[in-house]
C-alpha cells in the first residue's frame, strides 16, 4: 500500500473522530452548565482549552462567551479543529482514498461536510443545538459503522483503526485533564454533590456514563471514573482500550519496531499508574506523559508508514 | 405515443441505425424491433434505471465550477450505436495498420529520420512541432514502440465512408466510459443481449495490463505497474482510478515516486520503497519531470526521464510520442503508411488542406466560410474555426492567424457527420456522433471492440466533446453472420 494512501486513511479517521468528540463535548457542556450554580460554573473556556487552540481563539475573539466559543468550535473555518474544518479535512483525505473505501462512505462524508458548511450556524442557538450536534454525531457513526460492516478489514482498514484509536486516546486524556482541573482539590468540601455532577458530565462527554454504572456499580467518584476512563479493558473510549487495539492492528501491519516499542512503553505507563493516590498535580503530569507518548507514537507511525 | 419509430428520419445524413427509407439497418434490426415493442413508459423506466445506475456506479468526470471541483455524471444516451462486425473488421485492420505506421514514424523521427532524408516528409514540420521533444532524440524504447495506447477518432460522412479525424497519441481518455456504458446497457436492455449477437468489450483492461507488463525492463513474473495520475482535480481522474482498479495496479501521484541513485524508480509504500517497472502515465510530457521539462511542474517526479532514458523504467506512452498528434503531421499519415509499410491506407484521412503549402493555403483562405480550420496542437475541440457558423470577424481573425503562422493550421471541409437516434426529452431525434476506438501496441496489437461513441446532444451540433455539451452511447459491434 502506498504511504500516501495509508496516511490519508489514518488522518481521515483522526479528523472524523475529532469532529465527533468535539460535537459530544459541546452537547454535554451545554447541559452541565444548566445544572451548576452560576458562581462555580466553569463556563465555556475549558472547551477551547481541550482543543489546545487558546492562542488562536484569543486572537480572534474578545471573550469566551458561549456564542464565541461555539462559533469557534463548530463553524469557524480558521480554527483547524472546528467541526467544520475537521470534516473538511476528513473529506479531503477520503477524496483520494475513494478507490479503497466503499463508495457510500464518500457520499456520506460529502453530504455531512456540506450540511455543516451550509447549516452549521444553526447549532449556535441552544434550541437547535442538541439536534444539530446529535445529527452530526449520528452521521459520523453511520460512516464508522459502514466502514466496519462493508469494508474488508484489510491493511487500509487497519490504518483507519490506528487513526480512530489514537485520536480517541488523545481526546479522552485531554477531556480528563481539562475537566478534572477544578475537581480534585475540593474533594472533601461542601461542593461534593456538584462534583458528582461534574464527574458525571466527564463520563457523559465520552458517552461513558451508562457503561460506567454497569461496570463499576458505585456512586460516581473521582478515582473510579479516572480508572474507568484510563484503565478499563472493555470500554472503547478508555485509553487502555485504544492502546490495546492499536497494538492488535500494528501486529498485522508491516513491522515497525519503533512504533511497537513506543506503544508498549505507553501502555505500561497507563496500566501501571496508581490512580487512587494521585493528586491534582500528579494527575496532570500523568496525563501530560500520556499526551507526549501519543504524540511520539504518531511521529513513529508517520516515519514508518507515511513517509515522514 | 410520442415516440414514433416509423417517422424517424435523418435527412441528408448517414444514420447509423436507419436506412434513408426508414427501415432499420440489418445489424440494428433486433435492437429496433425491441425498442418498438416498448411503450413510452417502458422507455422512461429504462432511462431512469440508466441514470440511477450511472449515479450508483459513480461514473463521473470532474469539472471546475463556481470555484470548486464537482463531479458530474457524463450524459449517457440509452439507445446504442450499432456497427456490423463485417464492417468493423475492416476498420480494425485499418487502425492497426495506421498505428503501426505511426509508431514507425515516431521511431524514425527520433532516430535516423529516413523519411526526411528520402524527401517524403519535410523537416521543418518537425522543427516547429510543439510536441517534438529534442530530449528524446536517439532513444530506442522497448519494442521500438512509442504510442502503446492510441485513441483514434473516426467519423462517418453522408456517403457512409468512415474517415480518420485525428489520432490521440499523448494521454487519450474515454475508454472507461466505453466499459461502463456497456455495464449500463446490459442492465437496461438485458433482453436484446439475448437475441442479438453483440460482441463483448470487457477484455480491454486485461489487454492493457498485458501490453504494459510486456514493457517491463525486469524479467519478473509480476512486474510492478503504476498508473501515474495528475490527481483528483484532473477531469479524467475517475478513469485513472477506474483503470487502476480494473487492472489491479497502483494509482500514484508524482510525489509517491522517486528516482534513486541507481536510476530506478521507487514508490513509497508502507513496507518501504518498492521498485516500479512500468508507468502508465496520464500526465502530459511537459509535466513528467521538472528536471527536464517544465520546472514548475508539481505533478511529475524529478529524475523520471533519466530513469526512462537508462531503460530502468518503461513509460507508456513514451515521452515524445505526441509528435504525431499534431494535426498538420496527421495529414501525412497516408504517406507514412505507404512509406513504412508499402501499403495503401485502409482508412482514409478526412480530406485536408495544409496551410504551409502555398496552393492549399490559397484554397483555404478563399473558402474559409466552407471549411473547419484547426490549430495543429490543441485538443478538446478548442481553438477551431467552424467556417459556416463563424462571423465575418472571426474568419478575418483566423485569416490573420494562418498568414502569421501557416504551419500551425490545417483545414478540412465540414463533414456531414453521421447520426443516430437519440432520446431528447420525450422524443427520439437524430444527433451527430463520432467514434473513438483505442488501439494497443506492444508485442501484438489490439483494438477495442467498437470504442467510445460520443454524441452531440444539441440539435444540429457537431461538437461531441464532454467539455462542450457532448454525451456518449454504448457501441455495439453486432455479428450478423455476413462476411466482410
Amino acid at each position: 500500500m502506498l504511504s500516501r494512501v495509508a496516511g490519508n486513511l489514518y488522518w481521515f479517521a483522526r479528523y472524523l473522530e475529532r469532529a465527533e468528540n468535539t460535537a459530544r463535548l459541546i452537547n454535554v457542556n451545554t447541559y452541565l452548565l444548566l445544572d451548576l450554580p452560576r458562581l462555580i460554573t466553569p463556563g465555556w473556556l475549558p472547551l477551547v482549552e481541550i482543543s489546545g487552540n487558546e492562542a488562536a481563539f484569543n486572537k480572534a475573539y474578545s471573550d469566551a462567551s458561549e456564542a464565541n466559543v461555539l462559533r469557534f468550535l463548530i463553524c469557524d473555518p480558521d480554527n483547524p479543529d472546528s467541526i467544520l474544518s475537521t470534516l473538511r479535512m476528513a473529506r479531503e483525505n477520503m477524496r483520494t482514498s475513494r478507490d479503497v473505501t466503499p463508495r457510500e462512505v464518500w457520499e456520506l462524508i460529502n453530504d455531512l461536510y456540506y450540511d455543516v458548511r451550509d447549516h452549521g450556524e444553526r447549532a449556535l442557538l441552544r434550541q437547535h443545538r442538541h439536534n444539530g450536534l446529535t445529527e452530526i454525531i449520528r452521521d459520523i457513526q453511520r460512516i464508522v459503522g459502514m466502514l466496519y460492516t462493508s469494508m474488508s478489514h484489510d491493511t487500509a482498514y487497519r490504518f483507519m483503526r490506528l487513526g480512530f484509536h489514537l485520536e480517541q486516546a488523545d481526546m479522552t486524556s485531554r477531556i480528563i485533564d481539562i475537566t478534572s482541573a477544578d475537581l480534585l482539590p475540593h474533594q472533601a468540601d461542601e461542593l461534593a454533590p456538584l462534583q458528582n455532577i461534574q464527574w458525571m458530565s466527564v463520563l457523559k462527554s465520552l458517552t461513558a456514563y451508562q457503561m460506567y454504572r454497569r461496570h463499576v456499580r458505585l456512586r460516581v467518584n473521582g478515582t473510579s471514573v479516572l480508572q474507568f476512563l484510563i484503565q478499563n479493558h472493555d470500554f472503547p473510549r478508555s485509553v487502555h482500550f485504544c492502546l490495546f487495539h492499536m497494538g492488535s492492528q500494528l501486529q498485522r501491519l508491516p513491522s515497525s519496531p519503533e512504533s511497537w516499542h513506543q506503544l508498549q512503553r505507553l501502555k505500561c505507563i497507563v496500566d501501571d499508574a496508581n490512580l487512587t493516590t494521585m493528586d491534582q498535580d500528579g494527575l496532570h503530569n500523568f496525563i501530560d506523559e500520556i499526551q507526549q507518548g501519543l504524540a511520539n507514537l504518531h511521529r513513529r507511525l508517520a516515519a514508518s508508514y507515511f513517509g515522514g | 405515443m410520442t415516440i414514433n419509430w416509423d417517422k424517424y428520419r435523418s435527412d441528408g445524413f448517414y444514420d447509423e441505425l436507419f436506412m434513408p427509407n426508414g427501415q432499420p439497418r440489418t445489424a440494428a434490426r433486433p435492437l429496433i424491433d425491441y425498442l418498438r415493442s416498448l411503450s413510452d413508459a417502458d422507455i422512461r423506466i429504462r432511462r431512469e434505471a440508466s441514470d440511477l445506475t450511472i449515479k450508483l456506479m459513480g461514473i463521473t468526470f470532474t469539472v471546475y465550477s463556481e470555484g470548486q471541483m464537482i463531479d458530474r455524471a457524463w450524459p449517457f444516451d440509452i439507445i446504442p450505436r450499432v456497427i456490423p462486425l463485417s464492417e468493423w473488421q475492416r476498420v480494425e485492420d485499418g487502425l492497426k495498420q495506421r498505428v503501426r505506421a505511426l509508431n514507425m514514424f515516431i521511431h524514425d523521427i527520433y532516430n535516423k529520420q529516413n523519411i526526411i532524408c528520402d524527401g517524403v516528409f519535410p523537416k521543418y514540420l518537425i522543427e516547429r512541432s510543439k510536441n517534438f521533444r529534442p530530449q528524446c532524440v536517439g532513444v530506442s524504447p522497448p519494442l521500438k514502440t512509442w504510442a502503446h495506447i492510441c485513441g483514434t477518432d473516426l467519423v462517418r460522412d453522408s456517403d457512409g465512408t468512415i474517415y480518420v479525424l485525428e489520432d490521440n497519441l499523448r494521454v487519450p481518455s474515454g475508454v472507461s466510459y466505453m466499459l461502463e456504458n456497456r455495464m449500463v446497457s446490459k442492465r437496461v436492455f438485458p433482453e436484446v443481449f439475448e437475441t442479438a449477437n453483440i460482441m463483448p468489450v470487457d477484455d480491454y483492461p486485461t489487454q492493457l495490463y498485458d501490453t504494459l507488463a510486456a514493457l517491463s525492463p525486469r524479467r519478473v513474473k509480476q512486474p510492478t505497474i503504476a498508473l501515474l495520475t495528475p490527481g483528483i482535480y484532473n477531469s479524467a481522474y475517475f478513469e485513472h482510478a477506474y483503470l487502476a482498479q480494473q487492472m489491479g495496479i497502483e494509482l500514484v501521484i508524482g510525489s509517491d515516486l522517486y528516482v534513486d541513485q541507481d536510476d530506478c524508480v521507487y514508490m513509497r509504500t508502507i513496507s518501504g520503497p518498492r521498485r516500479v517497472d512500468v508507468i502508465y502515465r496520464r500526465i502530459d510530457d511537459l509535466f513528467l519531470d521538472p528536471t527536464v521539462f517544465r520546472k514548475d511542474s508539481m505533478l511529475g517526479t524529478p529524475g523520471l526521464f533519466r530513469a526512462w532514458l537508462n531503460g530502468k523504467v518503461a513509460l507508456a506512452n513514451a515521452p515524445g510520442a505526441g509528435v504525431a498528434d499534431d494535426k498538420v503531421i496527421y495529414t501525412y499519415v497516408p504517406d507514412f503508411i505507404k512509406y513504412y509499410l508499402g501499403e495503401d491506407a485502409i482508412l482514409p484521412n478526412v480530406p485536408s488542406y495544409r496551410c504551409h503549402l502555398k496552393k492549399e493555403q490559397e484554397y483555404v483562405l478563399a473558402n474559409l466560410d466552407k471549411l473547419v480550420v484547426k490549430p495543429a496542437n490543441e485538443s478538446g475541440g478548442y481553438g477551431m474555426l467552424i467556417g459556416p457558423h463563424a462571423s465575418e470577424a472571426e474568419r478575418e481573425r483566423f485569416k490573420a492567424l494562418i498568414l502569421d503562422s501557416p504551419r500551425d493550421y490545417m483545414a478540412q471541409p465540414t463533414l456531414a457527420l453521421s447520426t443516430a437516434p437519440t432520446l431528447s426529452r420525450k422524443r427520439v431525434a437524430p444527433r451527430h456522433l463520432d467514434l473513438r476506438p483505442f488501439i494497443l501496441s506492444g508485442k501484438e496489437q489490439y483494438v477495442t471492440t467498437g470504442g467510445l461513441t460520443r454524441v452531440a446532444l444539441r440539435k444540429g451540433s457537431l461538437v461531441v466533446n464532454s467539455s462542450q455539451g457532448g454525451g456518449s452511447k454504448d457501441t455495439w459491434i453486432v455479428d450478423t453472420g455476413e462476411k466482410g
